[in-house]
């Protein structure tokens, strides 16, 4: 009976679990760092986490269809080097929104293409989605071989310290995603999207339209990386074709840690968001707590580790008891 | 208005194998007509040919008089024909209501779907068998919390939702209890009084006799009768399903071993077993017994074995030469020297890419210490293969070379090394060669000569008859009636499959 209402109450609200973490993670770096809800540290923080947000946003998507995208990271990096090649340190600001344009139709081409693999052609999601990281991070080192290049230092700004309403521009942004995420699951499209997620099957016998809506999951990722490293561009300000690897498993990560489990068909985007989030508090935490260097990525990974482990501990316990 | 729907002479193959050869059926809207048959006799094939599942080798389908296609579940529904699956058609982890809605959720001007509306029509729908569900059952519920009774009620409230003419229910009351079948009628019922059509399929005798108007029996894949049910005894039904001929000369076991099974001590004794699908089951197995497990498919058959085998929870006496066991694993099952020949050879029984040799020696490394002694480890398979009568190109060859019969062998003979007291066997003939079947049934008469014991469950009739001393058959999770000599009948052992009462003795 436990075992059921905590299924009923992790179902109903995936976020249930990711709120309970980030809570906890908010209070560590408050006690950490008192002045952390102040405007600026604030928005300092959120710049550095919305380009894991996005890129968590987008594998969200995905993962919820039941797939996996190993990619994005591939397509932040070349966002970033074609950003920082084509518009340059002394670019002009039109230049800069010309090339924002053709950076989010690299994003959607980029998508498509592993759409088109594993919802047309029905490979394995993990291992086309890795070959294409390649394909992606390779032309980044084609376009930008060693790091430099950027963008001008007023541009950057508006990404960096724009407050309107004395709130930090992430927060709209974030807000935004929310809201748009609340209409699309209210329609057709995330009734389908939860359906294929859970069983494709099934789903096809009812009628749904399982390729095109796998196919649409990449693109929206594709998208999103798109975005996310438009935002790391404007934060960093320069260029560099390994900037995105890293953050591929950050944000498969946050979705995990957000209630959105790999196999597919539960969870929101909202829980993701706040993974992403937790996850840059996280770091916050071990720079505050003065770990060495040495130690800061086993720590970082030891929380990580307990916070995945924890849903699959509550359960156990569900189950023993019933 | 009226509609109709006939099938004329369908057949299927499926590979070699034919699952329909002459199948006929006959359905007007505002009828009740029960498709009845055996198993492997193509009620299943039947249905899905109808609901465009399968696509059909020969014959022709004919709508309201007119030839019609049927390629996809989806045209099938648009002509108005609904399915209740027995394998479930729900994505577990969504609400009840998006389940049942699911492409074709009402929508608001926004395009977003109208919750309230969605919410009320499942509640509507729910209403229906209102006071025979167990939990309290809310439209926002996700479908992975419900039982599998209930499952199967959203499964039948979502053909429903599509206001179908024709709606086919596929064994779709195995899994209700007394009650919610007792609605289920009642609502089929009052289909019937507005005018639709419901073909109805069921392994349960005394269902079909209470709802259907008209029957029709498939037979080996032919239709072998159809007609009005008054005009008819269930007696009469099972005489319809049953075939006279066969094929296989038979050595009893019990004649083998020239009846010394009688005296011999009592090897496994199970009492009170339950699981999810048995409902209290107990019985006694001498040693160089050979005792046959009967029944429609899915009655709890393969619980039983699996439960023996340590490969399922359960609760009950399990006793073996009079000392209680409890396996907890298979591993342990193997320890005490029993073995399982699982019912799906593909999945549990081999492993497909994997050599012979290596399928043959999976529960036997432990005999030849370390490291493996290789060369007579493919001593020993050698011989095993030799006794099988195995036909292959070389013990490195993966097992999926071998044709079914073949491998079949691999599964049995990976045991033989072993040589277990107690061999299980799930439905071993499934999908094996005329030659391999008999060759087999002189290996399991010479087994039972050895003294040692064997649970055999077959999904072919004769093969029990020819060849058990006993047979259980299993019914609804129980043992239905237990047969045995003069008693063990192809007519007491079908009727006792489908519930008949008083058709088996004992």
């Amino acid at each position: 009976m436990r075992r059921t209402s905590w299924e009923t109450l992790t179902t109903k609200y995936p976020a249930l679990f990711s709120i309970i973490l980030i809570v906890v993670a908010l209070l560590i770096n408050l006690s950490l760092q008192p002045n952390l809800f102040s405007r600026d540290t604030l928005n300092s923080n959120l710049r550095v986490f919305l380009p894991s947000v996005l890129l968590a946003v987008g594998q969200a998507f995905v993962i919820l269809g039941g797939g996996i995208d190993i990619s994005v990271g591939g397509i932040v990096s070349i966002v970033n080097t074609v950003l920082a090649v084509q518009v340059g340190l002394n670019g002009s600001v039109e230049k800069m929104w010309l090339y924002v344009g053709i950076s989010l139709l690299i994003g959607i081409i980029c998508g498509a293409l592993n759409g088109f693999f594993i919802a047309v052609l029905r490979l394995q999601p993990i291992i086309t989605t890795y070959a294409t990281s390649f394909l992606f991070g390779g032309l980044a080192l084609f376009v930008l071989p060693n790091p430099g290049g950027g963008i001008p230092q007023s541009i950057a700004n508006i990404y960096r310290s724009t407050t309107p309403l004395g709130i930090p521009l992430g927060f709209y942004i974030i807000a935004i995603l929310i809201l748009l995420w609340q209409y699309l699951r209210s329609t057709r499209y995330g009734s389908y999207l939860y359906s294929v997620g859970g069983k494709a099957d099934a789903a096809y016998e009812t009628g749904v339209p399982v390729t095109w809506i796998n196919f649409s999951t990449y693109v929206i990722s594709g998208l999103m990386a798109a975005l996310s490293g438009i935002a790391i561009t404007m934060l960093s300000g320069s260029g560099n074709a390994e900037i995105g690897s890293p953050m591929t498993l950050t944000a498969i990560t946050a979705v995990v840690i957000g209630g959105t489990p790999l196999s597919g068909g539960i969870g929101g985007i909202t829980g993701p968001i706040m993974g992403a989030l937790t996850l840059g508090i996280i770091q916050n935490i071990v720079s505050f707590a003065h770990v060495n260097t040495w130690w800061e990525t086993f720590v970082k990974a030891t929380i990580i580790v307990v916070a995945l482990a924890a849903p699959g501990i509550i359960n156990l316990f569900g189950r023993r008891k019933s | 208005m009226s509609r109709s729907l006939s099938a004329q002479h369908i057949v299927k193959h499926y590979g070699g194998v034919v699952a329909l050869s002459d199948g006929n059926l006959n359905i007007q809207s505002g009828e009740i007509l029960a498709l009845i048959g055996a198993n492997g006799s193509g009620k299943s094939t039947m249905s899905k040919v109808i609901n465009g599942v399968v696509d059909f080798d020969g014959g022709q389908l004919l709508l309201d008089d007119k030839p019609v296609q049927i390629p996809s579940p989806q045209a099938a529904k648009n002509l108005g024909i609904a399915t209740v699956f027995q394998e479930l058609s729900l994505v577990p982890q969504m609400t009840i209501a998006d389940n049942i809605w699911l492409t074709r959720e009402p929508l608001k001007s926004t395009k977003a779907i109208n919750r309230k509306l969605i919410n009320q029509r499942t509640e509507e729908l729910l209403a229906l068998f209102e006071g025979t569900l167990r939990t309290k059952i809310h439209p926002e519920l996700p479908v992975s919390t419900l039982p599998p009774d209930e499952k199967q009620i959203i499964e039948i409230l979502k053909a429903i939702s599509l206001n179908p003419w024709l709606i086919i229910l596929d064994e779709a009351t195995a899994s209700l209890d007394s009650r919610q079948v007792d609605r289920l009628f009642e609502l089929i019922r009052r289909w019937k009084a507005e005018d639709k059509a419901i073909i109805f399929i069921s392994h349960r005798m005394e269902e079909i006799f209470r709802i259907a108007d008209r029957f029709s029996v498939l037979r080996n894949g032919k239709t072998v009768g159809d007609g009005n049910m008054k005009d008819i005894t269930d007696k009469q039904l099972v005489q319809l399903m049953i075939e006279r001929e066969n094929v296989y000369e038979f050595t009893k076991a019990s004649t083998a071993a020239e009846k010394t099974t009688s005296t011999n001590p009592v090897y496994l004794e199970v009492e009170d077993l339950e699981t999810d699908t048995i409902r209290g089951i107990s019985f006694k197995v001498k040693e160089g017994e050979l005792v046959g497990i009967g029944g429609l498919r899915g009655q709890g058959q393969r619980d039983l074995l699996l439960a023996i085998f340590g490969d399922i929870p359960y609760s009950g006496k399990i006793k073996i030469k009079d000392q209680a066991v409890h396996f907890k694993n298979p591993r342990t099952a193997i320890k005490h020297s029993i073995a399982l020949v699982p019912g799906e050879r593909a999945r549990e029984g081999l492993l497909y890419i994997r050599s012979i040799l290596e399928n043959l020696h999976l529960p036997n490394w432990d005999k030849y210490g370390f490291p493996l002694k290789i060369r007579k480890a493919q001593e020993d398979a050698r011989k095993i293969g030799l006794r099988l009568n195995l036909v292959m190109a070389s013990l490195m060859e993966p097992v999926s070379s071998l044709s079914g019969g073949n491998a079949q062998k691999v599964v049995i003979g990976k045991w033989l090394l072993r040589d277990p007291q107690c061999y299980l066997l799930d439905d071993p003939t499934k999908g094996v060669d005329v030659n391999t079947k008999s060759e087999f049934y002189s290996l399991l008469t010479g087994l039972c000569k050895d003294g040692k014991t064997i649970l055999f469950y077959s999904s072919d009739d004769d093969e029990l008859i020819g060849l058990c001393d006993r047979v259980l058959v299993l019914h609804d999770g129980v043992i239905r009636a237990e047969l045995t000599g003069e008693t063990l009948t192809k007519e007491n052992l079908v009727a006792a499959s489908l519930g008949v009462t008083n058709g088996g003795a004992a």
